[in-house]
C-alpha cells in the first residue's frame, strides 16, 4: 500500500504540470485536443476495419500515423502522459508494421482499449481546462502501458502462448506500484502464469474503472463543427449565385423606375443581407496560415529544447489566406517537415561552428502566391540532405539498386518513399521514417506537390505548391480579343497607355516596349493565347506589365474594367492543359471570366519573343 | 435450342452497350432526331453567351456558369462534324452528366432545339447499324424507331467523355 501512497500525489504532479502547460496557450490546446480526438476516431474506424482483414499493412501503416501524429503533438504541448501512452502503442504497430509481431486478436482488443484510454484522457484534458472535474485516468493507463508492453516483450506469435513468468511479474509489481485498480490486477495475475491473460485481466480491470469516468468524458462537447467542405463549396456557390440575381433585381428595368419607398427600402436591406451572407459564407472557408504557423513556433522551440540546439524561427506570409480545409490538412505534414528540419537538417553548435556557421539554426516557413499556386516552404540551414548516406540505405532497404545512377534530385525524391528514414536510430522525436511519406501523401492528397532542394553544407528547403482552386483571389478585370478575363493583382506590376515611342516593332509587329529605363517583352494577350483579335495600333491600347519569378513583360489589352475579388474555380480537366489560363471566376453578370495564369504567360511571352528574335 | 443460346447472346451484348429502354430526352441536330436517356440530363437552358476558352477544339465552345459552378459546353453539330449555324430562338443548352473517370462531370451540349421527352420500349430498340468502316459507331448507344420516325440514341460517355477528361490544346 506504501506504493499506493506515493503514486497519488506523483501524477498528480504530473497533471498539473501538464495542465500549466496546456493553459499557457488554451486556443492551441483546443485544437490539439479537438485533432487528437478525430485522430483517434479514424483509429477506431481503423482497427475494426483490421479485425475483418488481419494482417493487411496498409491498415497497420493508416493506424500507425495518427498515434505518431498524437504523439508529436502531446509531446510539443508537454502533455507526457498521452504522449508515453502513444508512444507505447506505436512501438507495438511498429513491430506489427515490420512483421516481427503478429496482430492478432489480443493485439486489436488492447489497441481499442488505448483508443478508449487515450480519448477519456484528451477528453478529460479539455475538462480540466474548463475547470470542471476529469476522470482519474492513471490506473488505467498504467495497467493499458503494462499490458501493451506484455504483448510487445511476449515477442513474436506463437511465442506468446509460451509461459513466461518473468514477465507477468513484472506488470505485478508494476500495477502493484500504481492505483486502485492495482489490487484487482494483482489478484488475477497471481494465478497467471502466461503473458496472454495477462493482458486480458489488466484490461478487464482497467475497463471497470473506466465505466465511470466514461459518463464524465461524454460531457465533453465541441466548440467547433467539422462540415463537409463539399457542403461549403455549396453553400459557397448559391450565395455567389444570390448575389448575382439580387444585383440583376436592383438593375431591373422594370423596378428602375419606381418610387415605393417601401420597395426602395426592402430592396437596400436585402442587398445588406446579401452581401453580409456573402462575406460570412467566404469566412467559414477562408483563414489565413497563421494560426499554423504559430503552432509551428512552438513545436520548434520545443523541440529546440528537447535537442540541445537553438533554432531560430522566421515567419512570413502568415496573413496568406488559404482555403479552411487546406490549412488543416497541411497541419501535419507541417509539423512532420518541422521535425526533420530540427532534427536531421540543423545541426548541432559545435558542428555548426566548425563548418563556420553561426551557431543558432536558422528555419523559415513561409507562405505566398506564386504563378496561381499558394507556396508554402520549409527552409533550413543546415547541413543538406546527405546523398551517400540516402543512397546507401535506400540499396539496403532495396529501393534502388546498388549500381543505379541517380541525379542528386532523383536521390532527393527517395526520402518520399513509404518506410525511408536515414536516422540511425528511433528518437522520440523523428527517425521511423513515417515522416516525409505522410507529408508527400498528404499534399497530394490536396492535389498540392512537394518538391525539395538541397544543397550540402547549406541547408535544406521543402517546398509545398497547393494549387488555387477554392482559394479567392484579387483581380483586375479586363478586356481583350473580345473577353474579359481576370489577372491576378499580385502578378501586376502596373498599366499604361504606351505612346508610340515607346514600342519598338520587329518586322512590323510590337515586340518590345520601353517602360521607364527596362525594354520588356510585349505581347497582345488574345493573340498569345491562341484567340483571333483585330490588329490594332499599340497606342491605343492599353500596356499591362506582369511579373513572374523576377521576369517582367508586357501584355497589350484592350481595356481595364476595374478591380474585382473573384473566387477561384476550377475549369475541369477538359481545360487543364490551356497555356496561360489558370482557372474560371462567375464575373458581376454572372457570366464566366477566364482568370489568366501569370507565370504561363509570362513564359509563353518570353518564348514567343524569343523565336521572333 | 441454338435459337435460344443466341438470344441469350444478344441480350448479354446489349446490356454491355447498347441502348436500354426508358425514358430518353429527344433533341433535333440538323434535321434528325437524337435521344440521350433522361436520367442522365440534368437541365435544359436556352442558349446564352458562353465564354470562349482558347485551345481548344472548334466544337468545344467555352465555358457557362450553371448556378455558381463553371461548366463545359459542347458544340454537338461541330462534334458530330456538321455545319455549324447561328444561334436560333429554338437552340438551347442541354445540360447532362458524363462519366469520367469514376466521377460525374456536367457538360453542356448545344442542340438545334429540345423536342420531346419519349417512353422507349423494348420493341422500338434496334442494334446500332454497321454503316461501314468511315463510320465511327462508338458515339450511338442504338436506334429506336418510334411511329415510323426513327431516333439516333446517343452514348453520352463515348462521345463526350474524351471533351470532359480532356486534351485541350492537342
Amino acid at each position: 500500500m506504501d506504493g499506493f501512497d506515493h503514486a497519488q500525489p506523483d501524477s498528480s504532479a504530473d497533471d498539473s504540470a501538464e495542465l500549466e502547460m496546456l493553459k499557457s496557450d488554451p486556443e492551441i490546446a483546443g485544437m490539439f485536443i479537438g485533432e487528437a480526438l478525430d485522430h483517434l476516431g479514424t483509429i477506431e474506424a481503423t482497427v475494426l476495419a483490421l479485425e475483418s482483414s488481419p494482417g493487411d499493412v496498409k491498415l497497420l501503416n493508416d493506424m500507425f500515423r495518427p498515434f505518431h501524429t498524437i504523439k508529436g503533438n502531446a509531446g510539443a504541448l508537454g502533455v507526457v502522459s498521452v504522449q508515453e501512452t502513444a508512444h507505447k502503442v506505436e512501438n507495438l504497430l511498429d513491430l506489427g508494421r515490420s512483421g516481427k509481431h503478429a496482430i492478432g486478436q489480443d493485439e486489436i482488443d488492447v489497441i481499442l482499449k488505448a483508443v478508449d484510454v487515450l480519448t477519456t484522457m484528451i477528453g478529460g484534458l479539455k475538462l480540466k481546462l474548463d475547470n470542471q472535474p476529469a476522470p482519474d485516468m492513471t490506473a488505467e493507463r498504467k495497467a493499458l502501458m503494462a499490458a501493451v508492453e506484455a504483448l510487445i516483450q511476449g515477442g513474436p506469435k506463437p511465442g506468446a502462448a509460451a509461459p513466461a513468468p518473468s514477465v507477468a511479474a513484472t506488470i505485478v509489481a508494476e500495477s502493484m506500484a500504481n492505483g486502485p485498480a492495482a489490487a484487482q490486477v494483482l489478484a488475477e495475475l497471481a494465478s497467471a502464469i502466461t503473458v496472454a491473460p495477462a493482458a486480458d485481466t489488466a484490461e478487464a480491470a482497467a475497463a471497470a474503472a473506466a465505466g465511470a469516468n466514461r459518463a464524465m468524458a461524454a460531457n465533453v462537447k465541441m466548440d467547433t463543427v467539422k462540415v463537409d467542405t463539399r457542403k461549403l463549396d455549396n453553400l459557397v456557390d448559391m450565395v455567389g449565385e444570390l448575389v448575382i440575381v439580387q444585383a440583376m433585381i436592383n438593375e431591373d428595368p422594370g423596378l428602375k423606375g419606381h418610387t415605393d419607398e417601401r420597395l426602395t427600402r426592402n430592396l437596400s436591406q436585402l442587398k445588406r443581407i446579401t452581401t453580409d451572407l456573402q462575406r460570412n459564407a467566404m469566412a467559414m472557408r477562408m483563414m489565413p496560415v497563421k494560426q499554423t504557423f504559430q503552432k509551428m513556433a512552438r513545436l520548434v522551440r520545443d523541440l529546440g529544447r528537447k535537442s540541445g540546439k537553438i533554432v531560430e524561427l522566421e515567419l512570413s506570409g502568415e496573413d496568406t489566406e488559404l482555403d479552411r480545409q487546406v490549412v488543416e490538412d497541411i497541419n501535419d505534414p507541417l509539423m512532420h517537415m518541422v521535425r526533420n528540419s530540427v532534427d536531421h537538417g540543423i545541426e548541432d553548435a559545435d558542428r555548426r561552428i566548425q563548418s563556420g556557421k553561426p551557431p543558432h539554426g536558422k528555419l523559415s516557413l513561409s507562405a505566398y502566391h506564386h504563378g496561381g499556386s499558394i507556396v508554402i516552404s520549409v527552409a533550413d540551414d543546415g547541413a543538406g540532405l546527405n546523398t551517400e548516406k540516402i543512397r546507401r540505405k535506400a540499396v539496403t532497404q532495396g529501393l534502388i539498386g546498388e549500381s543505379d545512377v541517380l541525379s542528386d534530385s532523383e536521390i532527393h525524391q527517395l526520402v518520399f518513399r513509404p518506410g525511408f528514414s536515414t536516422a540511425d536510430k528511433v528518437t522520440e522525436i523523428s527517425g521511423r521514417g513515417v515522416g516525409m511519406d505522410v507529408v508527400r501523401r498528404n499534399v497530394e492528397a490536396l492535389r498540392g506537390k512537394i518538391e525539395i532542394q538541397s544543397v550540402a553544407g547549406r541547408g535544406t528547403m521543402f517546398m509545398i505548391k497547393l494549387p488555387l482552386t477554392l482559394a479567392i483571389l484579387d483581380g483586375l478585370l479586363l478586356s481583350a480579343a473580345g473577353e474579359r478575363y481576370v489577372l491576378p493583382t499580385f502578378a501586376v506590376c502596373e498599366s499604361l497607355r504606351p505612346k508610340p515611342e515607346q514600342i519598338h516593332a520587329i518586322q512590323g509587329r510590337p515586340h518590345m516596349i520601353q517602360v521607364r529605363n527596362a525594354l520588356l517583352p510585349l505581347a497582345s494577350l488574345g493573340t498569345l493565347i491562341g484567340r483571333h483579335e483585330e490588329e490594332r495600333p499599340a497606342h491605343e491600347r492599353i500596356a499591362v506589365v506582369i511579373e513572374d519569378d523576377g521576369r517582367r513583360v508586357a501584355l497589350l489589352v484592350d481595356e481595364l474594367l476595374g478591380k474585382q475579388e473573384v473566387v477561384i474555380k476550377s475549369l475541369g480537366g477538359t481545360f487543364s492543359r490551356v497555356r496561360g489560363v489558370a482557372g474560371g471566376a462567375i464575373l458581376g453578370d454572372g457570366r464566366v471570366g477566364l482568370i489568366l495564369d501569370a507565370a504561363g504567360l509570362t513564359s509563353l511571352v518570353c518564348s514567343s519573343s524569343a523565336l521572333a528574335a | 435450342m441454338s435459337h435460344a443460346a443466341t438470344m441469350v447472346e444478344s441480350d448479354s451484348a446489349a446490356d454491355k452497350k447498347g441502348a436500354k429502354p426508358g425514358k430518353y430526352l429527344t433533341f433535333e441536330l440538323a434535321s434528325e432526331e437524337y435521344g440521350v436517356p433522361v436520367l442522365k440530363v440534368r437541365e435544359i437552358m436556352k442558349i446564352m453567351p458562353i465564354t470562349a476558352v482558347p485551345q481548344v477544339p472548334p466544337h468545344v465552345k467555352g465555358v457557362i456558369n450553371l448556378r455558381g459552378k463553371v461548366i463545359t459546353v459542347v458544340d454537338l453539330r461541330l462534334k458530330f462534324g456538321l455545319e455549324a449555324q447561328n444561334p436560333t430562338d429554338q437552340t438551347a443548352i442541354v445540360v447532362v452528366e458524363i462519366a469520367v473517370d469514376g466521377g460525374n462531370v456536367l457538360t453542356g451540349i448545344i442542340v438545334d432545339s429540345v423536342s420531346d421527352v419519349l417512353n422507349i420500349v423494348q420493341d422500338e430498340l434496334e442494334e446500332t447499324p454497321a454503316f461501314g468502316d468511315h463510320v465511327v459507331t462508338d458515339y450511338l448507344s442504338g436506334m429506336a424507331k418510334v411511329k415510323g420516325k426513327v431516333k439516333i440514341l446517343l452514348d453520352l460517355d463515348q462521345a463526350l467523355g474524351w471533351d470532359a477528361r480532356s486534351r485541350a490544346g492537342e
